[in-house]
């Protein structure tokens, strides 16, 4: 009876164990999750380049707007610093946007380099996986007589929040990894 | 994927894997290094640039740069490959030797006495010893972030340093403040003379006088730890946090971090980040220490008390 016992507290403490364990990620989950992470921040570079361009109409430009922040996290910031200019100046994420929208250059362009970095992903507390990807941009700013009057290259380091969901499909709970960005670090490399 | 090995296969071209060296080859491979790092920026760097649009976009910076500390972490252990692709525990590159002792010294800030000394040699010579000990954990705990951040005190900007180090809670881990470094707390608490400490103490009978006495303990404000147990140490974050609460200290802003590792045995090193052009960026180590474990707890008490 006694080994019973001493049998059943084990079982007990084991399986205790498994329900306060995050949900491990394998090597090719992760891959998995990198690539949706990835998909967002390309459509995120995409979205930045359509707000960023003067040939975009303005209501068009909002639209986009409002289709970027729903990448994001509710509160998601944008910390910005530049060589000259260490003060890191911080934005909502719309209001960022809307900055980016209203620059005030005859034409820009803005150009995203092919390397993208993206870190391991940690638990936090509450089981969430969290991770960084690094992005590298590269911004001009033209006046109306066509002179190049700013550039610089940026390395943007995007959190990524991964978390297990599920949802119901004909009758059926189904479990996803979903993918939201959060607080974005955006750091002048050079002019 | 395609893409995506192309890559890595231009990084691997720009930060190439020599083949295994023993100890009396390393000075002909730091001489080949710098020659192969000459040899990229002058002819590799204009080949694999590409064109955008009106831009001329070189990358072969980016892809040398150490990105991220997580990045940091990979290459240390050499786990991940020369292409910068993560390897699988299964793959026999995984941690490997020869290559990680090849590709270690392109984590070292190039441009630092400090770090670019035969120190180096033992140390990276200890790390490929093929010892368990000799990676880096991210949760293994004996590692510090250090932050210099800017605040608002008493109508002032004050530089405050932060200490920080990751611990583990509940389904996973957090960054926890452990200490501060604020020269005005120091300045309340100086190292006195010891013949000025003796003199400052409540005699071992006053309790029978209802420590009427004690008044002295109070007339001198700038001494009175001095009337506190041998055992007392001033724990700075507490003041920190009372000073933030009572809203005299103003957070500003973060505006440098390095990280001080005390993981490998014997060695302390610190990693900071180098916002700078060529083939040496990003987060590379900035010092290096030969430290005996024994004395190593010494120096971590002031990062986690």
């Amino acid at each position: 009876m006694r080994k019973i016992t001493i049998l059943l507290a084990v079982l007990i403490s084991l399986m205790a164990g498994n329900v306060i364990k995050a949900q491990d990620i394998s090597p090719e989950r992760k891959q998995a999750i990198d690539s949706l992470a990835l998909e967002k921040v390309r459509d995120l570079s995409k979205y930045v380049s359509i707000i960023g361009s003067k040939s975009t109409p303005w209501s068009e430009a909002n639209r986009v707007i409002d289709r970027a922040e729903e990448l994001f996290m509710q509160g998601a910031e944008m910390g910005v610093s530049s060589l000259y200019q260490s003060d890191i100046l911080y934005f909502k994420v719309r209001q960022y946007f809307e900055r980016l929208m209203r620059l005030n250059y005859d034409r820009v362009e803005i150009e995203w380099y092919k390397i993208e970095y993206v870190s391991d992903l940690q638990a936090q507390p509450d089981g969430t996986y969290v991770g960084v990807i690094t992005i590298f941009q590269r911004f001009k700013g033209f006046d109306a007589e066509g002179n190049l009057v700013y550039e610089d290259t940026t390395k943007k380091d995007i959190t990524i929040y991964v978390k297990r969901k599920e949802t119901q499909i004909g009758g059926r709970l189904i479990g996803f990894w979903d993918v939201l960005l959060g607080d974005v670090r955006v750091k002048e490399t050079r002019k | 994927m395609v893409r995506s090995n192309r890559m890595h296969i231009r990084e691997a071209h720009r930060l190439f894997i020599f083949a295994p060296l023993n100890l009396a080859m390393r000075e002909k491979k730091y001489l080949l290094l710098s020659l192969f790092f000459l040899f990229c920026t002058l002819s590799i760097v204009k080949g694999q640039s590409r064109n955008i649009g009106a831009f001329e976009m070189d990358e072969t910076e980016l892809y040398a740069m150490t990105k991220q500390m997580s990045q940091f972490i990979s290459r240390f252990n050499y786990e991940e490959d020369q292409f910068g692709k993560k390897l699988l525990l299964s793959s026999p590159d995984y941690r490997n030797s020869s290559k990680r002792n090849a590709f270690l010294p392109l984590l070292f800030d190039g441009e630092n006495l400090r770090t670019s000394s035969a120190l180096k040699d033992f140390f990276i010579d200890d790390l490929t010893k093929n010892t368990d000990s000799s990676y880096l954990q991210f949760l293994g705990g004996r590692w510090y972030a250090e932050t210099e951040a800017s605040f608002d005190y008493q109508g002032k900007q004050v530089s405050v340093i932060m200490i920080l180090m990751i611990e583990k809670e509940r389904l996973g881990s957090k960054w926890v403040l452990t200490n501060v470094y604020f020269p005005a707390f120091n300045k309340l608490f100086p190292e006195g003379e010891l013949a000025e400490k003796e003199k400052h103490f409540l005699h071992p009978m006053s309790h029978e006088l209802d420590f009427m006495n004690i008044h002295k303990a109070f007339n001198q404000p700038e001494v009175i730890e001095y009337y506190a147990s041998k055992s007392f140490s001033p724990d700075f974050l507490t003041l920190f946090f009372y000073e933030v609460k009572m809203g005299r200290l103003k957070f500003k802003q973060v505006n440098t971090l390095k990280f001080h590792i005390f993981q490998m045995k014997d060695w302390y090193f610190e990693v900071s980040y180098f916002n700078r052009p060529g083939m040496n960026s990003g987060w590379l180590i900035s010092n290096l220490m030969y430290i005996k474990e024994a004395e190593k707890q010494t120096i971590m008490k002031f990062y986690q008390p």
